[in-house]
Order: structure tokens, then sequence, then C-alpha cells
């Protein structure tokens, strides 16, 4: 047979690609039939390295104690390993088929509106009806998992107010006594200029700058945290429009100019734009008197506990955490934005029932607890923050004092892209490709661009 | 050339039709494949570069057509005048010159010298070559940082500050890195070349008295031109993709110092969430890609 | 004659710098593998150690990640090798009216970067069911290496003659017989580097997999080398520094030993001949 080769080849082919096919699509059917009647709930959160928080609250234990209790219910931790960015991809593209989606999912409160816009999430109000211990979530915190149509759409699970990161030692050598405090911006500057000229291998002042590896913590950390202080916002909810070309911003890139160019405390470039900026400032330098003074959130006291990334012994003793001042002190004086992670359930799951008591199980004060001492984050319930070992943790008193003047960030689904133009904002002024002005004129028509002109305004 | 040789020695009409099947037959797996797994999805592509496609926020709840809209946004951004011509600089130093030029040197030099010699240089730079990128990146990371193994050699050599190379050089480190990374394979190709040229042209010259400046420059780099050509346009192609090594290295950044296609399409389908609008800066890509192989088989007479 | 010597080891000489270059950049992962306090800094080790590729190893999801990455990465090299043979026969041998146009499609195709497709990708994976299914994936990967395979494969061809071939003809081979005896064994280098070639490409994909696969214990290792680099939790090096070692190692062996037969595998200069 001379056409021997053709036929088989063909023949060979089509029944391989044919039987493959068939193998990778059965694969997944029996996988999800649900034959022992056991439903499987998939957990799916950012994993953040070794000592892990989720990992180390939903031990193997916690899960077992779970499922002798609910039988008939089975919990898998699904952790996704990968930059932020990369993890909120690849959960959007999961949760669009009920074949891939995992049942709970743990959503930044910035993207929780874009995502329940986008019919990913089920709204949870009729579950939280019937779960008495609703109430002992504080309410201030709930809006946090609510979408831009007022549904509840997800269950906090932390919150977080930010601050200034002071090296005492740092602080003292540079003139100050250790109860050192901002007053307003000034105060900031004149203390990290001091630093510079006593201890010139110090850091005297670090922020998150670097839009490609800082992300979201550009934008609210460092931005947001100036923009609040100056008494103006990112968005007005009243009016539902954005604030641009306006005297706040202006300013709050220029302390920032000030900060990383024109008195140059701020930390060399390539520690600035590093993709590990923040575990090199409070893993090592800041707690290594190698930095003065570090503007970010209170949840880095997850680092330097027992069992976290850099334990720190006696850390009050070494650092302090200082309320964020406003612009030039205005009452009352400080301000913080404020954040956090929440729970929700994906709407193309199949097992909410049982997602649900999983994420009732999550959350119990006990869980939620555990959850701020491993983290450093704020609680979310009004019985924790109550609880003695709760308060004994370090700073915490400053930290939810902060709470009482917080902001949250826009509940618009656009926010996530004016984020990323905030963002670019202010890498352009701390790298000095661009002054405060400019950077201003180019956020003007990105953010024209992201949400129409008629959207946007010039506030006060 | 050798194909046309063959037809000519098959002679009558039902070898031919036997020659049709038999061509159909062995295409067929690798064609099926190409249609199903890769022209099927750049379909997609490029209906999806007509629509707001976005993985989150109203748009991926209501998929619209939106015509032209994301290539006139395109054509009108500034980034992407500025990614194209990093693209170009990225391409055009990194491969076109870099690689070609170090692979041929490197070819070159490596004729006739001793064989366990050759083996150990071989392996050394293919071992850059076969690394996962994302390690490559990451030792670059480290060679480049502030401690790292190139500051402490220019620290201690020439008593200066460290260099902050990634933010205050990031093209040039890019480039550097991907010159490392890829003369391998332009150094492979090039020995093979090398290897087949026949001893006795070259010998001939030196018995005619001619420098060995003059036998490289007019006899051997004459005898691979065609390989020269070949593999610069393999590189281009090769290189107009890279996305992690510069992703992983810079990010694009500072600014947008090393934003080039692929690091441009990224940000703004996965991380800005605009997928539709990404999906049309990928196929600016595809032209620049047909248009350089085009122009590479006009100017430098490359055979496909 | 001593003019001639001394040129001679100044190559020599040049050709060992350029080793030094390109070995330098590697350093720091081969010392801080070894360094019990290793730093993003180069540094001598204090003193060795084999913990950081012992803590690498105990972990049994990276094992068995690296098992997958080696299975998939191994059969995509496989058949992209076996496809693409088939494939460049008939255009290497037959003078085809579609030859031009489709293989200037396929060396355009080259240059597509992975993220452009993938959503798509993803969607047609959802809709055929095909989602989480690692021999989908591969499917998938071998199919995005055919373009550049069966490129080289027939570029390669090109310079295996036909006589040798054809005299098999004569002794009453069949077409089939003729590539299995004659042609595959000549072409054993061109096999061998487009295995490589597919191989090491396949086994440092993040992307593909990361997007396509949903549970973390399919995850091959390209995937879980990101656990390494977490972005709140502090940046073992030691660890990360022994991962990439290993993770390099595969590839390394795998050229080591079929460099003989590599040497002739780029040719890509037969039109000139």
């Amino acid at each position: 047979m001379k056409l021997g080769i053709t036929k088989r080849i063909l023949a060979i082919t089509s029944i391989s690609i044919a039987s493959v096919l068939l193998l990778a699509g059965c694969g997944n059917k029996s996988a999800s039939d649900k034959k022992d009647k056991t439903t499987t709930v998939k957990i799916a959160w950012r994993y953040t390295g070794k000592n892990d928080s989720m990992e180390r609250l939903y031990t193997d234990k916690w899960i077992a104690d779970f499922e002798k209790k609910n039988p008939g219910i089975k919990v898998k931790l699904d952790p996704i390993k990968a930059t932020e960015g990369d993890y909120f991809s690849k959960l959007d593209l999961a949760m669009k088929s009920s074949e891939t989606t995992p049942d709970i999912v743990n959503e930044d409160s910035f993207i929780l509106p874009s995502d329940a816009k986008a019919g990913y999430l089920e709204p949870l109000d009729s579950y939280l009806n019937d779960w008495d211990e609703w109430s002992n979530f504080t309410e201030a915190l709930k809006s946090g998992g609510q979408g831009s149509d007022g549904k509840q759409y997800g269950i906090p699970g932390t919150t977080d107010s930010r601050g200034i990161w002071t090296n005492l030692a740092v602080i003292k050598k540079a003139g100050y006594s250790e109860d050192w405090a901002p007053k307003n911006w000034q105060d900031i500057i004149d203390a990290a200029v001091k630093i510079k000229k006593t201890q010139p291998d110090v850091i005297p002042f670090a922020a998150s700058v670097s839009a490609t590896n800082g992300g979201e913590s550009v934008a609210m950390q460092t931005f947001e945290q100036l923009l609040y202080g100056t008494g103006e916002s990112l968005y007005n909810e009243k009016t539902k429009k954005w604030n641009v070309d306006s005297k706040g911003i202006e300013s709050s890139l220029e302390f920032i100019d000030t900060i990383m160019n024109k008195k140059k405390v701020g930390p060399s470039l390539s520690v600035a734009m590093s993709a590990n900026f923040g575990s090199v400032i409070y893993q090592d330098k800041l707690p290594n008197n190698q930095a003065g003074l570090g503007m970010d959130g209170n949840w880095n006291t997850g680092n330097w506990v027992k069992g976290g990334a850099a334990p720190l012994d006696n850390v009050e003793k070494v650092l302090n955490f200082n309320l964020m001042p406003t612009q030039d002190g205005k009452k009352p004086g400080y301000v913080t934005m404020s954040g956090g992670w929440t729970w929700a359930m994906p709407k193309n799951s199949k097992n909410h029932k049982a997602a649900f008591k999983v994420l009732k199980a999550m959350n119990t004060k006990e869980m939620c607890l555990k959850r701020a001492l491993y983290e450093g984050t704020l609680t979310v319930r009004n019985d924790v923050a109550k609880d003695s070992e709760y308060l004994k943790k370090p700073f915490i008193k400053t930290a939810t004092t902060a709470l009482q003047n917080a902001y949250f960030r826009p509940k618009s689904d656009l926010y996530p892209k004016v984020s990323i133009a905030i963002q670019q904002m202010v890498e352009a002024v701390a790298t000095a490709s661009k002054t405060p002005k400019e950077a201003s004129a180019k956020y003007t028509t990105d953010v024209q661009g992201i949400v129409g002109k008629e959207n946007t305004e010039t506030q006060k | 050339m050798n194909s046309s040789e063959t037809i000519g020695r098959i002679p009558n009409r039902s070898k031919k039709r036997n020659q049709i099947k038999r061509t159909f037959g062995l295409l067929a797996p690798g064609v099926l494949l190409l249609l199903v797994f890769f022209i099927t999805p750049m379909v997609l592509t490029v209906i999806f570069s007509f629509t707001n496609l976005s993985l989150t926020g109203d748009a991926a709840a209501n998929l619209k057509f939106v015509g032209f809209q994301n290539f006139v946004t395109m054509f009108k951004d500034p980034e992407l005048a500025n990614s194209i011509w990093k693209t170009i600089i990225f391409v055009v130093f990194s491969a076109v010159i870099g690689q070609c030029f170090f692979g041929f040197l490197i070819a070159l030099l490596m004729r006739g010298k001793n064989k366990t010699f050759r083996r150990v240089v071989g392996l050394i730079i293919i071992a850059a070559w076969v690394t996962p990128e994302v390690v490559v990146s990451f030792c670059w990371v480290a060679f480049l940082s502030d401690g790292g193994t190139l500051n402490k050699i220019l620290v201690s050599l020439l008593n200066i500050k460290p260099i902050a190379w990634l933010y205050s050089f990031p093209m040039i480190s890019v480039v550097i890195a991907n010159i490392w990374r890829g003369t391998a394979f332009s150094m492979m190709v090039f020995q093979t070349a090398l290897d087949d040229i026949p001893a006795e042209i070259e010998e001939a010259a030196v018995i005619d008295g001619a420098s060995r400046w003059q036998i490289t420059t007019r006899i051997t780099i004459p005898m691979v031109r065609g390989t020269i050509a070949t593999n610069i346009m393999l590189v281009t192609l090769q290189t107009l993709g890279v996305f992690t090594l510069i992703y992983t290295m810079t990010g694009g950044g500072p600014g947008n110092a090393t934003s080039t296609l692929p690091v441009f399409m990224y940000k703004q389908a996965f991380v800005s969430y605009q997928l539709g609008y990404g999906t049309a800066i990928s196929l600016v890509l595809l032209v620049i890609g047909a248009v350089a192989s085009l122009l590479y088989m006009k100017v430098l007479k490359v055979k496909v | 004659m001593r003019q001639k010597n001394s040129i001679k080891i100044a190559q020599y000489i040049v050709l060992g710098i350029i080793a030094v270059l390109f070995l330098v950049p590697l350093l720091w992962m081969l010392f801080s593998s070894v360094d019990p306090h290793a730093i993003q800094s180069i540094q001598m080790p204090s003193r060795l150690t084999l913990d950081n590729f012992k803590a690498v190893i105990s972990d049994k999801s990276i094992l068995r990640s690296f098992g997958i990455g080696l299975l998939m990465s191994g059969f995509q090299a496989i058949f992209v090798v076996l496809i693409c043979v088939l494939a460049a026969y008939p255009l290497s041998r037959y003078r085809l009216p579609f030859k031009r146009p489709f293989m200037l499609t396929i060396l355009f195709l080259t240059s597509l970067p992975m993220t452009a497709v993938i959503v798509p990708v993803y969607q047609m994976f959802l809709y055929l069911k095909f989602q989480n299914s690692l021999i989908a994936t591969t499917i998938f990967l071998i199919s995005t290496s055919l373009p550049y395979g069966i490129w080289m494969m027939k570029n390669f061809m090109d310079s295996v003659p036909i006589d040798l071939e054809e005299s098999a003809w004569m002794d009453g081979a069949t077409v089939g017989q003729g590539i299995r005896k004659v042609v595959t064994p000549l072409m054993l280098p061109g096999i061998f580097t487009v295995g490589i070639f597919t191989f090491t490409g396949s086994w440092g994909n993040f992307f593909v997999p990361f997007i396509l696969i949903s549970s973390p214990e399919k995850l091959p290792a390209s995937v879980t080398i990101f656990q390494f680099f977490g972005n709140n939790g502090l940046v073992n090096y030691g660890h990360l520094a022994a991962f990439s070692v290993l993770y390099t190692l595969p590839v390394v062996v795998l050229y080591a030993f079929s460099q003989a037969y590599m040497s002739k595998g780029f040719s890509f200069g037969g039109a000139l001949k």
C-alpha cells in the first residue's frame, strides 16, 4: 500500500484528537458530578508567601472540625499564587463560568463594586438577614462590602487605617523626643530633612510610589491619604462627579515632589521602584533603624508579631505609629483612608447555601480575633474590638482612633481604572519625569477619558 | 530549490495525485491544531478588538461592539507612539545588533578551537538561553541591584557610588539582559553555517596571501549571508513578543521608559481591565511583525 | 607563524572573557542557593549549606509541580517534533501552490504574544469544557509551538539531500518508510533542536497554565515559582535561588545530553547552497 502513510496518519490523528478531546471534557464533568452528595466549597484568596495568614487561620484542623459539624460539606483551599494584578485577572476570568468559579472569593473592597457591576457576585442581603451575628459587625464598615447599587456583596473581613510609622531611635538622633507627632505636612518634611542631616545612611521618609510594583497602594496609601488631608476628595458621592484639576491634587503631588526630588529625603529610586519595596522597608529597614518615617498601613504590625515575617520583641520600644496629619493641621488634625478585604460569593457558584455556611464559620468572633492578631489588621466586629487580647495588640489605640476620621474609596465601578491613572501620576512626579502641574493636567485628561468629561468637576 | 528538483522527478499524473493526497495527510495534524487552537483564538482576538470587552465592571456584563473606537483611542494615545518606538529600539539593539553580532563573533572565534574549550564556553552561553525567563530576570534584577554583582565590581574597581541601573538606565539594562539571554540562538545558527563552509576555499585564500580580515569579510561573511539574513528575521520576530523579561525586570518603567508594545498591551488589557483595547494594540504588533518580515525579504532577500 | 599563534591566544582570551561575562549574572543564583543567609546582594556564603535545597524539595507540592511541568513540557516537545516532521516533509519536498503564503502566515504568527490570545483561548476552553484540563492545556501549548517548529523543521529538511531518499524508493521503499528510515536519522539534529526549543519555551511558560488551570495542585513549576516572590511576605532569597537552580537544571541537563546532535540543528542557510 503506497498510500498507507497518509491514511494511517489521518486515522491516528483523528482518533487521538477525538479521544483526547473526550478525555479532556470528561475529566471535568466527573469532577463536578454530585454522585456522593457532598458539596465541595472552594475558597480562593491571594497567597502572600510563607507565613500566609489564611493558611495559618484555616488549618487542616479547622477544616476537619467544620466538616465534622457539617456533614455533606467539604472545604477546599485554593490559594492563588501570583502578583496582585494577575490575581484579579485570574479571579475575574474564573468567576465567568460555573465550571471554574471558586465558591468563596477574597475581594479587595476597591474592586468589589466593579465586580458586582460585572455580575460576578451574589447579593448577600437575604443570607445575612438570617445570620444573627451580622449585627455584631461594625455598621460603618459594612459599606466596604457594598456595590454601587447599595446591595451587600461582601462580608468585611478586615479593615485598616494608615499613618506615619516612626522609628524611635532614628527620630531621637534627629533631635526630637520619642513622642514626636507631626501636626501637619511641614512637620513631616522638617523631620525628614533633620534625619537626613544627622543620619545620612538612613532612609528619612518612605512612601509607595511605583505604579508598576506598588499598584493600588500608591493610589491609596500615598496619594489619597494626602488628598483627603487637604479637605478635598477623589469623588463627590452626591454629585457623582470626579475631582480633577484642583488645588488639593496639586499640593498632594507637590508633597511627593518635595520628598523625592526637592529635598531628596525619599528612598533611592532602586528601593522605591523595587517589587519588594514594602518588605524592604517594613521588614528590614524600619525595624533595623535604617529608615526613619514610613507612610503606610497599620497592618504592618503583622510583620513583627511572633510567627510573622520579621518578628520583633518589644515592638513599641522600637517603633511608633503616628496619626497622619492633615495638610495644615485643620481639625480634627488627622485623617486616614480605610479599606480592607471582604469575602464574597460568586454568582456562578452552584453551592451558595453550603458556601454561606462556610462563610459564617470563617467569620466567627474567634476566627476574626485570630485574624486580626495574625495580620495586624483592624477588626470589623464590635465584639472583637472589646476583647482584651485584641486591645493588647501594639499600636491598636492609634489605629482605632484614626478610624474616627476615616474615608473610603469611591463606591464606583470605575474606581479601579481611575486608580491606575493616579498611580501613573504619582510615579511620574516621584521619578521627576513630570512636574506636579504637568502630572495633574495629564490626570485630568486621563480621568475625563475614563468617566467622561461631563462627570468631572473641580472641588472648592 | 530542492523542492523544484523533486517535482521534476515525479513523472506521471497518478503520482501527482498521490502526492497531493499525501501532502494533505501529512499536513493535517499540524494544520488542524493550528486552526482550532491558534487561528480561531486569533480571529476572536480581531473581533474583540472592535468591542469594549473588559474583565470587570459594566462592560464585563454588557459586551458591546464599539466599531473602530479602540483604534481611534489607540492612535490618539501618545503611549502608542512611545511603545512602538521603544519596541523598535529594543528589537534593533538587543536582537538585530546585539544577538546577531555577538552570536556571529562567538561562532567565528570558536572555529578551530580546542574541542573541550568550545564545549565549556558553548555550555555557559547556552545556559543563559535555556534558563527560564523568570529566573533570568530575577538574576538580572539581583545582578543590577544596589548591592549586586555589577555594582560590587564597579564600586571596588572605580570607587564610585552604586548605580541604580534599572532606574537610571532601564532600556540599556533590558537590552543587555536580552542580548545575554538570546545570543546562544544566533551563535548556534552561525556555528552550523560556518561549519558548512568547505575548508578548501579559505585555505586557498590563505595561500593567495589574503589577510585574516580579508578572508572574513570577503569570503566567510558572503558565504553565510543567507544565514545572517534569515537569522536577523527570526530573532526580530522572536524579540517583538518579549514580555516576561521586560515586565519582571522593570514593569515597563520607570514611567514608560521600557514600555514596549507587549508590555503596553498587557497593562491596558490586564492592569487597566480594558481587554478590547489591549487586543487592538496586539494587532499593531502583528502588523509590525509582518511589515518587518516583508521588508527583510525584500531588502535582505530572505527566502521563505 | 609566531604572529598566527599570538592571534590564536588572543582569540582564546577574548572567548574566555565572553564566557566569564555570560557566567557572572548567574553567580548570584549559584551562591545564594547554598548560602544559609542569602540576601539580594551578592556575597560569599559564610558557610555552604544544602538546607535551601532541602527546604524546597521537602515541599511536596513543589515536587508535584515539577513532575507536572516535566510531563507537560515533555509531551509537548515530543508531539511538536512528530507533527512538525510530518508537516515539514511536503513543505520541503513538494512544489505546492500555497506554500509561500502558508510559510509566511505561520512565520507572522510567531510574533503575537500569548497575552493577546489568552482570553479568547480561555473563553474557547470554557465553551468546549476544557477548563482546568492539563491535557487540553498541553494540546494548546503544542499548537502554539507549531509555527516555529514547522518553520525550523522545514528549513532543516531542505538541507537534507533528497538523493538518499530516492535511492530508497528505487529499492522499493514507500514514502513512509523513506521518512522513517532515511530522512529521520539524518534529521536528528533538527529534531533535537526543535524538541529542546519547544521544551525550554514550555518549561518557562507562566501565563498559559496560570490562566487555564484553576486547581493549585495541577499547576506546573513555572507557576509555583511565584510563591517565592510573595509581595507581602519576606522574600526568602535562599529558597528562591535554590528553586531557580532546580528549575533551571532540567533544561541544562537536557541540552547537555543532546549537545552532540544539536550542533548541526540550526541550518537556515539552505536557500544559499
